[in-house]
């Protein structure tokens, strides 16, 4: 089922976790298998281990409110935690979801700028985000040369070019960028701001681990 | 009015034909009266009408009460009034179906008690068809045609007509740098302060500089962006036919969205303008003194077809200093000179000189000497650019004869910058260099920061063209 951003965006501002996802594997880019959770029978069929997290467009910091649990290794301990979630977000629904393997962490988004319009931003992931402020960005829509460009612009862009023996596959980054220009460029009129953080790089391929989705309320 | 009007309608500014200078005064010091004498040195044949209902005659012209009581058609009308009278005069030059008007007077929206006047002059002029510039700005330069600055022209030097156009909404630091221009004698085409942007903006400004033959490269300081979203697709047009160099500062509002997401935290005060410009193949400068270095090179000097640079020096010291700056700075490399290349150096430089990469000529070169490096280098396919430190040698300054040579090279030949450290030796030699429109640096590290821009600019370029190569294809 495709997504109607333009009516969400008139009564909600944001989207659940489980909608931003979606949103993205419309635009081919990767996130773990996950399964909306409502009550317990729902919690069967997943690969263990898993996360089990708050899904609510009213939650946008779900680490905050104790609503995130990771690395869930088998059914009982899943359901017990399910139960407590239960209690604790008693209006709420779940994303129970597999655990996506580790890999190079990097941050990507976009960004209504009150001067150029919606932008795309990556930068190198993690607490380095934090502590080297490494991020570029540029507005969309961009081309192949932007995204190569933005890549070389990080301080941390060896992580991306092999370093140390971590391989990392750079064309996949720069193919989401381009992705993400796209969803930026056909939803322009109803996205705030968007962060898919931790966005995790392996030798082949990518995995969007986290995402969240603000809208905006479109233009008359 | 249509986009290709609106620009053709700032010809009024760049070339009119007739001139009211409104608010002269007796006192040949004030603000009117200096607008006037500058604007009567003008060469163009410019007729000039003061305007003052108190004065019957000024500096031997004829006094007119009012802009409208003027018996000619009026192009331009210079402003000087104090604030409250200018709205008034405003309504005048628009009954006179004046073309354009330049608001000197300060005192609008860039102080609490203007706000109110400048909304309503913005009313006004929206309603005709009158161009606008200000208000609160300093007056404009067209090199060799016109000045209507209100600083005396014996008081203050303006540079030689050249390539730099230049549009700024600081008058004060654009005014600093037009007289350093002056100082070394960089030409200029034009000096547009904005002021406070009523009507004509940035935007319109790059589009006429975009077409006007005799600019090379735009230049501007902005501390905010009229129009962000048309700034942005009008440098996407106008940076792959003419360069543009900015300063922009002045920080934007992203504190308060901060926490609602990372992206937000992340975009900072600066970030998003950095990629917007690079996105455009604008230069960003940090400083002023950056703003004016990398609008100097890309005037006049060539772009970089590739990054391996290769240094003339008659000074180790210099040599060696400039080696470690390229090898710190990001995309250029040292040119590994051709086995050849050497060999020919070789034969034309003292044996106790370096005939590798940096080329130290010693204490002992002479015009010959770079001569026949310089022409050496220009064979050698490694090599992408030059950079040639010019310095005097004692007892000797730097002589004629040599900038003859680096000049004739730098003309002809692979795209090359001059460096110098500047001091009471080297200043004569600078003008020389910039009065021969050869991009010339005073200090190592801002010399070879212009070759990175040369090299960017390249790189941007070589991007256009697979952008077309590809829209060809598809």
């Amino acid at each position: 089922m495709k997504l109607d951003l333009k009516q969400i965006a008139e009564t909600r501002a944001a989207l659940a976790e489980n909608e931003v996802k979606q949103l993205l594997q419309q635009y081919s880019l990767a996130t773990p298998t996950f399964k909306l959770v409502e009550r317990k029978e729902d919690l069967k069929g997943l690969n263990l281990p898993v996360a089990l997290k708050v899904c609510s467009d009213k939650i946008l910091h779900k680490t905050d409110v104790g609503g995130v649990k990771l690395n869930i290794g088998n059914q009982e301990e899943l359901n017990t935690i399910f139960q407590q979630f239960r209690k604790k977000f008693p209006q709420e629904k779940f994303l129970a979801e597999e655990m996506a393997k580790p890999g190079v962490e990097i941050i990507t988004g976009l960004l209504r700028d009150s001067t150029f319009g919606l932008s795309i931003m990556v930068g190198i992931g993690g607490i380095l985000t934090e502590l080297y402020q490494d991020a570029t960005f540029r507005v969309i829509p961009i081309k192949r040369y932007d995204a190569e460009q933005m890549l070389t612009e990080l301080k941390g862009r060896k992580l991306l070019e092999g370093f140390r023996g971590i391989k990392t596959d750079r064309e996949a980054v720069i193919n989401m960028l381009l992705s993400l220009s796209q969803l930026g460029e056909d939803l322009e009129d109803y996205i705030d701001q968007m962060d898919l953080n931790p966005v995790f790089i392996y030798e082949r391929g990518l995995c969007v681990v986290d995402a969240k989705l603000i809208l905006r309320r479109p233009p008359e | 009015m249509a986009n290709e009007t609106k620009i053709k309608s700032l010809d009024a500014f760049f070339n009119p034909q007739s001139i009211a200078v409104i608010g002269v005064s007796r006192d040949p010091n004030k603000v009117g009266s200096v607008i006037l004498s500058n604007t009567l040195q003008n060469q163009m044949g410019i007729k000039v009408y003061p305007v003052n209902p108190h004065l019957d005659e000024i500096m031997g012209l004829k006094c007119y009460p009012s802009v409208v009581d003027i018996p000619d058609k009026v192009d331009l009308a210079v402003i000087s009034l104090p604030a409250i009278f200018v709205l008034d005069t405003i309504k005048e030059c628009i009954r006179k179906e004046t073309k354009a008007a330049i608001i000197v007077s300060a005192g609008f929206g860039e102080t609490e008690s203007g706000k109110e006047l400048e909304i309503e002059l913005k009313k006004t002029i929206k309603q005709s068809e009158m161009r606008v510039l200000g208000p609160n700005t300093l007056g404009i330069l067209i090199s060799g045609k016109l000045n209507t600055f209100f600083l005396p022209y014996d008081k203050s030097t303006t540079p030689p007509a050249g390539h730099i156009a230049f549009a700024t909404q600081s008058g004060a630091m654009g005014h600093l740098l037009l007289e350093r221009m002056a100082f070394y004698g960089v030409g200029t085409s034009a000096f547009i302060p904005v002021g406070n942007k009523i009507d004509v903006d940035e935007n319109d400004l790059i589009e006429y500089f975009a077409r006007d033959e005799k600019t090379k490269c735009i230049a501007c300081y902005l501390e905010s962006f009229a129009h962000g979203k048309n700034f942005f697709e009008l440098c996407k047009k106008v940076s792959p036919k003419k360069p543009i160099v900015m300063l922009k500062t002045g920080s934007s509002k992203w504190g308060a969205r901060a926490a609602a997401s990372h992206t937000g935290a992340l975009a900072g005060s600066n970030l998003v303008v950095e990629g917007a410009l690079k996105q455009v193949g604008i230069a960003r400068a940090q400083t002023e003194e950056e703003l004016w270095d990398f609008a100097n090179f890309l005037a006049y000097g060539k772009v970089l077809q590739g990054n391996r640079i290769a240094i003339i020096t008659p000074a180790g010291g210099m040599g060696v200093t400039a080696t470690d700056c390229i090898e710190r700075t990001p995309n250029l490399t040292m040119a590994e000179l051709s086995v050849s290349t050497k060999e020919r150096i070789k034969t034309r430089i003292p044996p106790f000189a370096s005939a590798g990469n940096p080329i130290d000529l010693t204490a002992t070169s002479t015009p010959e000497m770079i001569d026949g490096v310089l022409e050496d280098l220009q064979k050698d396919n490694s090599v992408d650019g030059i950079l040639m430190f010019s310095i005097p040698q004692p007892p000797l300054p730097v002589t004629d004869e040599q900038i003859e040579i680096v000049v004739k090279w730098a003309r002809q030949g692979k795209p090359l910058v001059v460096g110098t450290i500047e001091n009471r030796l080297t200043t004569e030699c600078i003008r020389k260099y910039a009065r021969e429109a050869v991009p010339v640096f005073p200090s190592i590290e801002r010399a070879i920061k212009a070759l990175q821009v040369s090299f960017e600019r390249g790189e941007y370029l070589k991007s256009c063209q697979e952008g077309e190569k590809n829209k060809n294809e598809t």
